[in-house]
């Protein structure tokens, strides 16, 4: 339970500037702030109370209240707090003041509120951001009255970001083999260093806010979210599950949460085996790439023994889960993990032996601790940058506060860092998987009646592989009637501009990958046809 | 299946907007428990070295001229080999406003285009287990039988 | 580790041996709990449609074709096998398999479909719903018999004449 001394500093504090509207309900405190007033807000809880930045969500509610409403999220981690400030605005003038130059990790999703809702910013600059090039102004597919299957019917050209006259462009993407995901970079080089990076994503945009608030309904909705990310989509379905039992104060039974748990642990296992082959894939020890895979695959076979699927898991629905462990999977289990630990341990200390590996890690794609606060970045990217934040110890969810388990941080900030980071992950997931399965209670895995009030707001976080998993819900009837995501490779691309910069080309592969992107997350959203100016980088695919 | 597949397939993977699951999937193909490379599958770094393309996701619009691009590129005679449910039908967001919804109705503008394909392979799964691309890659060079076929039953 | 200690790969190497599976020249490594495609079954299918309302890609759709037939179509190529379709059944009549060998180079090969009859009104011959269901209905609730067999505008009319007479003639409408 969070202390009462912290909830009245924040009433004191937002009453003090201006907020016209305080509650406080669980873990999150709500706040209703004009516009005029919203940037002094937000400089107080970025800067002085120092908390994180989550996210922000443009909804529209004409059919309400006959307004646009923005929510920004903030988190106080260290006291387990998320704060929702929420302002106004009228939907034929739909201008809030921008707070991206106080708080820079606000950039991209007020970029995407203008895309997708159609809120103006004032004082910043605002471009078309998710959506193609071509799409037509003033179609705003968040709208409530823009149809979820209206496809306006677009032309079939390409484009290039922007012309620079003094950089050689090194296009990376959108079919590039070092991604396996259609992404766009643009390096700007100078001999062999990095001057600027261009970033055009959203090739996955797929509409799936939209259309959970359409055609779907609660239950299936479990199932869209799994499909957010192949990777790490039962993150997603965790996030999105707990988030409506929270808001409609749902009782999950407690095997329920160990399971959830349970799996969780063993998605993040196969993710950063994944990550750890990728990584030496890049740096051309293919031998470390075949053992982590080899290794991962146990993984996924117990993965689909627990769950019916290798990936997509499907088990979750709101209120518990589908499928139950028994002795003869908790065996089997246990086993797996032995296998993976002894391997796996031997794995990295050999591959950490290999000199030409570690001289390639240590010292490249450089995040400062400071440009990692003011970003808000996330998961092992923070953690690799001396940021001390997981959410599964800050504000605890499932059955993570029966476990325990150290968050490994280190300073460096570079490759190296973030390497160590993720195997240090992988034994800790082990280990936290290990005492919850010996802690596993009894029970029901589905809770009974499911009630969901509508109107009722909620927001709870999950810490992916990746960094933390953000989602937001107005509920509505039958279905949500706003649901945001903000996935962790949202907050930590940003990141990539400073890391690539007086970077060697060469190290820009291994660094893009650093962060783990998993564009299908960020973007829930280009074959460049190279002329004889540019240069392509390719090395092999992995 | 076609005389000219009978030796090593070289691959090209696109992905059009999946959510990542079906690709994976594809490179653990590629990897000790699998190894596709025993059947010739190679992937390859461009379009124009490929004999056929494997398409993940349902097509979104952001991407859908890249890849008429890509597999313009793709010498004659094509392959085109849809997975996943988004590849061969749309998957969950088959109707949203920034997908097209799937293999088929990509097919129809490429052949609004001009840009012919060869062969159309579909394979199902949500995701695609690694044993079901190799299955299809058997089924291309003929060392498995198909064996999914139209059913309609008449309840009485 | 001294300097050649990477060289340790080859001992990790020996150790794990040869993992690669023959498949498909041996059974594949699918696990118990596998899920796999669907499998309708035509004689207890009453085509209710609650797999249909429950599918979240729309895989499974029911829609009314020429003359009296309600038709139940499932599309493999868009299912994700979640199974949910299998939890809703009121009848068990979708089985799960763990079938995955369903790559084929003919899209229609993924199409499958029940054909169910649908019931004609005894009062004005309109159809609606499925004769099976009609049968199911009247199994589970014998007293709705005087009802079951219109079609839910006539059902309607029925109910309000004989609120009609309960009352002594006099019309609601």
């Amino acid at each position: 339970m969070v202390n009462k001394q912290i909830i009245d500093n924040y009433r004191e504090l937002a009453l003090s500037l201006g907020a016209s509207d305080f509650a406080h309900s669980g873990d999150t405190v709500y706040i209703v702030v004009d516009r005029e007033r919203l940037r002094g807000l937000a400089e107080a809880l970025y800067w002085k109370k120092n908390c994180y930045f989550r996210t922000c969500a443009a909804t529209d509610e004409t059919k309400i209240n006959g307004f646009l409403a923005l929510y920004h999220i903030f988190g106080d981690d260290r006291n387990g707090l998320n704060i929702v400030v929420k302002t106004y605005t009228e939907p034929n003038n739909p201008v809030i003041p921008s707070i991206s130059d106080i708080v820079p990790a606000a950039d991209w999703c007020e970029l995407e509120a203008y895309d997708l809702v159609g809120v103006e910013f004032s004082g910043r600059k605002l471009y078309r951001f998710m959506l193609p090039p071509t799409w037509p102004k003033g179609l705003y597919p968040l709208r409530k009255d823009t149809p979820y299957n209206y496809r306006p019917g677009l032309p079939v050209s390409g484009e290039r970001i922007s012309e620079s006259p003094v950089s050689a462009v090194v296009p990376v993407g959108p079919y590039h083999p070092a991604l396996h995901e259609p992404e766009y970079f643009e390096l700007y080089v100078e001999g062999e260093k990095v001057v600027d990076v261009k970033y055009r994503g959203f090739h996955v945009h797929r509409g799936i806010e939209k259309l959970a608030e359409t055609r779907m309904t609660y239950q299936q909705i479990n199932f869209l979210a799994e499909r957010i990310c192949g990777i790490c989509g039962f993150e997603h379905s965790v996030c999105y599950a707990q988030t409506v039992e929270k808001a409609a104060k749902i009782d999950v039974p407690e095997r329920a949460l160990f399971i959830r748990s349970i799996v969780l642990e063993v998605e993040r296992i196969h993710s950063h085996l994944l990550w750890i082959g990728v990584a030496a894939h890049l740096l051309g020890y293919d031998t470390g790439f075949m053992h982590s895979w080899r290794i991962r695959e146990l993984v996924m076979y117990l993965a689909e023994l627990l769950t019916g699927s290798r990936k997509t898991y499907g088990i979750n629905l709101i209120g518990g889960v589908r499928k139950d462990i028994n002795e003869e999977k908790k065996k089997k289990i246990l086993e797996t993990l032995e296998l993976v630990e002894k391997d796996f341990k031997k794995l990295v200390d050999t591959m950490l032996g290999v000199p030409e590996l570690v001289k390639r890690l240590k010292g490249t794609g450089i995040l400062p601790r400071e440009e990692a606060r003011k970003l808000s970045v996330v998961g092992p990217v923070a953690r690799g940058s001396g940021l001390d934040r997981d959410i599964r110890r800050d504000l605890p969810y499932a059955a993570y506060s029966y476990a325990e388990f150290k968050v490994p941080v280190y300073d460096d900030g570079d490759n190296l860092s973030r390497l160590l980071v993720r195997v240090d992950e992988v034994l800790g997931s082990i280990s936290i998987i290990r005492q919850l399965l010996d802690q596993l209670p009894r029970g029901e895995i589905m809770a009974e009646d499911i009630e969901i009030p509508e109107g009722r707001i909620a927001t709870s976080s999950v810490e992916a592989p990746r960094g933390e998993n953000v989602h937001f819900i107005i509920t509505g009837r039958g279905k949500p009637y706003r649901w945001r995501i903000r996935a962790p490779t949202y907050q930590n691309i940003p990141a990539l501009k400073i890391m690539l910069e007086g970077e060697n080309l060469a190290d820009a592969p291994l660094t893009i990958a650093s962060i783990d992107p998993c564009f299908s997350c960020t973007d829930r959203i280009y074959v460049i046809r190279g002329g004889n100016r540019y240069r392509m980088i390719l090395p092999r695919r992995y | 299946m076609s005389r000219f597949l009978k030796k090593s397939i070289w691959i090209f993977h696109l992905n059009t907007g999946s959510c990542n699951a079906c690709d994976i999937e594809i490179l653990d193909v590629l990897t000790p428990f699998f190894d596709a490379e025993r059947f010739g599958v190679k992937l390859v770094v461009s379009p124009r070295h490929a004999d056929a393309i494997l398409m993940t996701g349902p097509v979104t619009i952001e991407s859908l001229p890249k890849v008429v691009n890509a597999i313009e590129a793709v010498p004659r005679p094509r392959i085109l080999i849809a997975m996943g449910s988004c590849g061969v039908g749309g998957g969950i967001w088959h109707d949203t406003y920034s997908t097209i919804g799937g293999v088929r109705e990509l097919l129809k503008i490429l052949e609004k285009r001009g840009i012919v394909v060869d062969h159309v392979y579909y394979i199902p799964g949500c995701p695609i287990r690694p044993e079901a691309i190799i299955y299809a890659i058997g089924l291309i060079k003929g060392l498995v039988k198909k064996k999914a076929k139209m059913k309609v039953k008449t309840a009485e | 580790m001294g300097k050649l200690g990477f060289v340790k790969i080859l001992v990790i190497a020996a150790e794990a041996g040869r993992v690669t599976r023959k498949y498909p020249y041996e059974p594949p490594l699918v696990s118990s709990d596998f899920r796999g495609k669907i499998e309708i079954d035509e004689t207890k299918c009453i085509g209710c449609g609650s797999c249909v309302l429950a599918c979240p890609p729309n895989a499974l759709v029911m829609s009314d074709e020429g003359e009296g037939y309600r038709v139940l179509k499932y599309f493999v190529g868009r299912c994700i096998f979640c199974w949910r379709c299998i939890d809703v059944c009121p009848v068990d009549a979708i089985k799960g398999t763990r079938e995955f060998e369903l790559a084929t180079d003919n899209v229609e090969d993924l199409d499958e479909a029940v054909i169910h009859k649908r019931a004609s009104c005894t009062e004005c011959n309109g159809l609606y719903s499925t004769v099976k269901q009609k049968a199911y209905v009247m199994e589970k609730a014998p007293i709705t018999e005087n009802y079951v067999d219109k079609c839910p505008e006539c059902r309607r009319n029925k109910l309000l004449r004989a609120f009609e007479k309960r009352r002594g003639g006099e019309s609601l409408e």
